[in-house]
């Protein structure tokens, strides 16, 4: 069974090291803005939500795609082949979750699951994030994630509203 | 630049106007970042008879070097200024996201003069900054004031800075939160932006941190991170975090209780680690931490990140309250409101012994629940004549009712929760801060003799001047096991140019003496060396250091030798020839 990249709000910090981390990796600079994953924070809930991609089975941003730029690896992974991309947007909107964003030139960056040995991981120290082939309770976790999908709204926007949600059913 | 962002934010707000400088790159060799580097803009600033909350008065603001980088517990941001509440140079420090947050934005640092005519708040939006109308935030608490400056923002996940109705009313202890429960906590850094009518700072930024060699900057972040951070010495933050030290003070018999009378509660189990464990929600961490050390708790509507071991023992065993719930909304109504949960717990406990003691009624008593709360809300909006009385902290207190005997301070800054006569180091530190009694300049309460005044001189100049350049980089006090040869090497990668530990070593000292010569200019001198009445007279009760004093006769030992060590006069005044080692011969202070 492959592994998938799992995320557990109820375990996060809200230190950022995965983000920092991810922007290290993809960017060359600490750069949390352009992370592939970022993290949305509820101080005053000591609340805190990994907002990733869940590499879709059916991936909005990859039918979005008019070109054929989005695609599939064969190890399941979602990816962006920028030759080929004609900078639209479409995959943006398209991706409930808000992971999908443009970069200077527009085109999209998301998580490429960094070839299998996931940056991010490595470096949460709360084990809010885990690489693994997962179990019954890891794919409740995806699955309560995955529920919430706005179909409006900026990436930020969207990823906002999802963590919201999820500190509701934790916090009340 | 690599770790730098080189540039300042400059905003003065009589003038209403923000512009930008270069980073002075010649202090940022000198003083390297947020503590020093703020220092030493600061005393560039102002003269040292400065009133703290006239206009003529500076803030500085000084994010480190390392900051926003993977290196872990280097996020934190230092503020300097000169204290309302102790007329000294003052530095506060907070953790958190915003410090990486305004170099993301592009900014090392933010000077801030002047005064604004009507209550505003400062918006950083990346290189968009400008000064906003605040008056539809005041007399709220911090927790709105941050949601409301966020909403400003117009984006979800902006970093703020917030005063609350203490600051906005300019209480000497008042404090600048961030992120609901963390602060520039203590001499009164909410009054300096009360003073100045500034409400906030919030602050979004979409930059990043550069490093000269990003492959060998995180294998070395990495190797320090597991061989020297996650190890045993420090783990406590990860597991526990602060309130471990309520067994540990304890058990030394330095833990005080009931106003500083005894160094042992015992009732301790109510506010120890197994308790706040136990209403544990979850753990939180500044920004790149992986030790997580705040305890976010709930016991039943009340929740908070924290209480930590301070406000565990000035709001808990000190004010003879042994009831997790009530200190949790101790905790939070100072959170809010904006005062210091030290300084605030330490003027309660006071006027509870004056009022037991038969000095004066405020209605407050050790172990009283009700009125211990009300009174909060009392102090930050002076809404009643105890309120007053205890806005101006316990030194005034003390004074006004002629109890000087019982109040618990050094150069009017309300004492950490350690008792000095169970542990003569901590009195030696207390004595000898910049900044009044501090527990974050020197911690020798693990020193196998704990009386051993020679002994503990020594480990305390060395403390000091290592958290100097510390703080400097913006470290946070748990990573205890650092030291400057690690410090040099994460700068010398990271900048791409070699950075030795002797350089910082010698910066963490010219930084205290810089201090020292700014109090000696507002005219603080070696009398103002000293510990409170009661530490030096009144026999310590309850534990194992029963009946101990901190007398008269060993603190001038400790001084006369503390001076020695340090080459300062028999007066405390550096020598010439300190100074021009330090390169200090040359200032105009
Ligand atoms: S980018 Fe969004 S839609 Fe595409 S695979 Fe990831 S989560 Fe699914
Ligand atoms: S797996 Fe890699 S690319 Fe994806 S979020 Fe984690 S670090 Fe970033
Ligand atoms: S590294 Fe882990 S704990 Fe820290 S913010 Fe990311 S997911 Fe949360």
């Amino acid at each position: 069974m492959k592994k998938e990249l799992f995320a557990n709000p109820d375990l996060c910090t809200g230190c950022n090291r995965c983000t920092i981390a991810c922007s290290a990796k993809k960017e060359g600079v600490f750069q949390p803005s352009k992370a592939r994953l970022r993290v949305t924070n509820f101080p005053l809930r000591g609340y805190s939500v990994p907002n990733i991609c869940f590499q879709c089975p059916k991936a909005n941003c990859l039918e979005a795609c008019p070109t054929t730029a989005m695609f599939r690896d064969g190890s399941g992974v979602v990816r962006v082949n920028r030759d080929l991309c004609s900078g639209c947007g479409s995959c943006v909107s398209a991706c409930p979750y808000g992971m999908v964003e443009q970069d200077a030139k527009g085109i999209p960056y998301k998580c490429d699951l960094c070839e299998g040995d996931p940056v991010c991981v490595k470096e949460c120290h709360a084990e809010a994030l885990v690489h693994a082939t997962g179990d019954a309770a890891l794919f409740q976790l995806k699955a309560a994630q995955m529920k919430t999908r706005p179909q409006s709204g900026t990436p930020l926007e969207k990823r906002h509203k999802i963590a919201e949600t999820l500190k509701r059913s934790s916090r009340g | 630049m690599n770790l730098y962002m080189g540039k300042m934010l400059v905003v003065d707000l009589s003038a209403k106007t923000v512009t930008t400088e270069p980073l002075r790159a010649d202090w940022a060799r000198e003083y390297w970042g947020a503590w020093g580097l703020a220092l030493r803009y600061y005393t560039d600033a102002v003269s040292p008879e400065v009133d703290p909350l006239a206009p003529e008065n500076v803030v500085v603001l000084m994010t480190a070097p390392l900051c926003g980088t993977l290196v872990p517990l280097a996020s934190r941001m230092c503020l300097v200024s000169k204290s309302p509440h102790t007329g000294t140079i003052f530095e506060s420090n907070v953790g958190g996201s915003f410090g990486p947050e305004l170099k993301y934005a592009g900014y090392d640092g933010i000077i801030i003069k002047g005064r604004a005519e009507a209550p505003v708040f400062l918006k950083i939006d990346d290189d968009l900054v400008t000064i906003e109308c605040a008056e539809h935030m005041t007399g709220q608490g911090i927790f709105e004031t941050e949601k409301l400056m966020e909403a400003a923002m117009g984006a979800h996940g902006a970093k703020t800075l917030a005063i609350g109705p203490a600051a906005e009313n300019m209480i000497s202890y008042s404090m600048i939160g961030s992120e609901s429960y963390r602060q520039f906590g203590r001499g009164g850094t909410g009054a300096l932006f009360g003073s100045k009518n500034l409400k906030g700072v919030v602050c979004r930024g979409t930059g990043g941190v550069a490093v000269a060699d990003m492959a060998k900057f995180l294998e070395r972040t990495d190797h320090y991170t597991r061989n020297d951070l996650l190890c045993d010495d420090n783990l406590w933050a990860k597991t526990d975090g602060t309130p471990i030290l309520v067994e540990v003070t304890n058990e030394m018999g330095i833990h005080p209780t009931r106003n500083y009378t005894k160094g042992f509660n015992g009732r301790k189990e109510t506010l120890n680690s197994d308790a706040i464990q136990a209403a544990k929600l979850g753990n939180r961490a500044c920004a790149s931490c992986p030790m997580a050390c705040g305890k976010f708790t709930r016991v039943n509507s009340a929740e908070i990140e924290g209480p930590e071991y301070e406000t565990l023992c000035l709001g808990g065993s000190n004010c003879e309250i042994h009831d997790l719930e009530a200190v949790i909304r101790f905790n939070r109504l100072c959170d809010d409101l904006g005062l210091d949960t030290m300084t605030c717990g330490s003027t309660i406990s006071l006027a509870m012994e004056m009022t037991e003691n038969g000095v004066h009624n405020f209605n407050l008593r050790f172990g009283q629940v009700d009125e211990y709360l009300k009174v909060v809300y009392e102090i930050a909006t002076l809404s009643t004549e105890r309120g007053r009385d205890l806005a101006k902290g316990a030194k005034h207190l003390a004074d006004k009712y002629g109890a000087t005997d019982l109040s618990m301070e050094v150069k009017g800054l309300e004492m950490p929760a350690y008792e000095p006569r169970g542990n003569f180091g901590m009195g030696i530190a207390y004595a000898t801060s910049e900044r009044g009694a501090c527990h974050l300049r020197a911690f020798p309460i693990f020193a196998t003799d704990p009386h051993d005044i020679d002994a503990l001189v020594t480990e305390v100049v060395n403390a000091q001047n290592a958290n100097s350049i510390k703080w400097s980089l913006g470290f946070c006090d748990f990573w205890g096991t650092i030291n400057t040869s690690i410090e040099a090497d994460l700068m010398s990668t990271g900048l791409g140019e070699p950075v030795s530990a002797e350089e910082l070593d010698q910066a963490g000292e010219r930084i205290w003496n810089l201090s020292r010569l700014f109090n000696l200019a507002t005219g603080f001198t070696a009398a103002d060396d000293t510990l409170p009445k009661k530490i030096m007279e009144r026999p310590l009760e309850a534990g194992p250091h029963e009946g101990r004093v901190f007398s008269r006769a060993d603190l001038s030992r400790a001084l006369q030798s503390y001076y020695e060590l340090r080459d300062w006069s028999a007066r405390g005044i550096p020598s010439s020839r300190k100074l021009a080692t330090l390169g200090l011969d040359k200032t105009t202070l």
